[in-house]
């Protein structure tokens, strides 16, 4: 009897608790997962994920166990969530003269295709990046990238984007695309990345 | 269960406390260059948005209508129909299901460095988080924090169901 209204006891909790935390590490577009640390606050075992689908799960105790999921639970369980991602931004990279903000020819046509994704999204936010080859100090650098960026800021507000949408950064020689000694001229290096979100 | 909540109150309290003294320092960081510029108050962009969705700012309720912005301190719910989708400026994005709630404590970020700072604090629902530059520049300045544990790392895609 005893034992009876043990388990009913157990099975009143379990049902009461039956929202329990589940956190599951997902693969990126290139298949990789990095890792997820997982640090329970009430202290207690920290949970590392590092595998695709690898999940933890809160238990009854407080604490967290491991576990995986699948391809098609995850589907399932966050349907809703998934389904609200924000459409992946879309990048461009356009090329300048050397010390200059004035774009190459070939890139000064690449213009319609950033209109066009524009033009394609309900609320349309632009980030531009400039970023430079080696050729100076970083300081000088940060300050070209910046005046890059702002300079395809203008060209955008021109063509009637309102000056709240669209945000520029000056990376300077930092994210270089080709990677070259310290002073040197690479043209490839001198861009502005338009990041239509 | 109590006193899991007192402690988080005072997490977030420290938190808050300590963001001030960094904004404040790299304000006078940035009055020292050049080029001073307005800084960029808000944080993100709801780029979905399906069903119920609300923001809570400064005890006010605002519909959360596709393109509305939103910055630290915001607290963006969904109904039971409701889901969301938002976009940040490190291009980190958080999309919550149904009947959830998500509350961004901290929101800091640096275009030039990719340094920042972005703690959310889920407390309930579902969530599907993409991890953006601040978390690729150093993984530890990201957290999501829910109300069992404390989420952070390399991953850039993760999901997160937290109950009630």
């Amino acid at each position: 009897m005893n034992r009876l209204l043990i388990i009913l006891a157990l099975a009143l909790t379990a049902s009461a608790c039956a929202h329990r935390d589940n956190y599951v590490l997902l693969p990126d577009r290139t298949g990789q997962a990095g890792t997820l640390n997982v640090k329970p606050v009430e202290g207690g075992k920290p949970i590392k994920l590092d595998q695709p689908y690898q999940a933890a799960s809160s238990t009854l105790g407080g604490g967290f166990e491991e576990g995986t999921s699948s391809e098609q639970d995850v589907k399932k369980r966050y349907a809703a969530a998934l389904d609200a991602s924000p459409p992946p931004v879309a990048r461009f990279t356009l090329y300048f003269l050397e010390g200059s903000d004035e774009l190459t020819p070939a890139s000064k046509r690449d213009l319609e295709a950033i209109m066009a994704e524009i033009t394609a999204r309900p609320a349309p936010d632009i980030v531009v990046v400039g970023h430079t080859d080696r050729v100076g100090t970083v300081a000088d650098n940060d300050r070209l990238a910046k005046r890059r960026a702002e300079s395809f800021k203008k060209r955008l507000q021109e063509r009637g984007l309102a000056d709240d949408a669209i945000q520029t950064a000056g990376r300077g020689e930092r994210e270089p695309l080709i990677e070259t000694p310290d002073e040197t001229a690479e043209p490839r290096n001198r861009r502005v990345e338009i990041l239509v979100r | 269960m109590f006193r899991t909540g007192k402690h988080i109150r005072v997490r977030i309290h420290l938190g808050s406390v300590a963001f001030g003294l960094a904004s404040m320092f790299s304000a006078t960081v940035f009055a020292a260059e050049a080029a001073p510029q307005a800084g960029n108050i808000w944080g993100a962009q709801i780029k979905v948005s399906r069903g119920v969705v609300s923001i809570e700012r400064d005890g006010q309720r605002y519909p959360g209508l596709v393109g509305a912005r939103l910055k630290e301190k915001d607290v963006i719910q969904t109904g039971g129909n409701g889901s969301v989708g938002v976009m940040f400026n490190d291009n980190s994005t958080l999309s919550l299901g149904p009947d959830a709630e998500v509350i961004l404590q901290r929101y800091a970020y640096d275009s030039t460095t990719y340094m920042g700072a972005f703690d959310a604090y889920i407390k309930r629902g579902t969530v599907s988080v993409q991890a953006g530059n601040i978390a690729k520049q150093a993984p530890d300045a990201m957290r999501m924090v829910t109300p069992k544990a404390e989420l952070s790392g390399t991953a850039k895609n993760y999901v997160v169901s937290v109950g009630e």
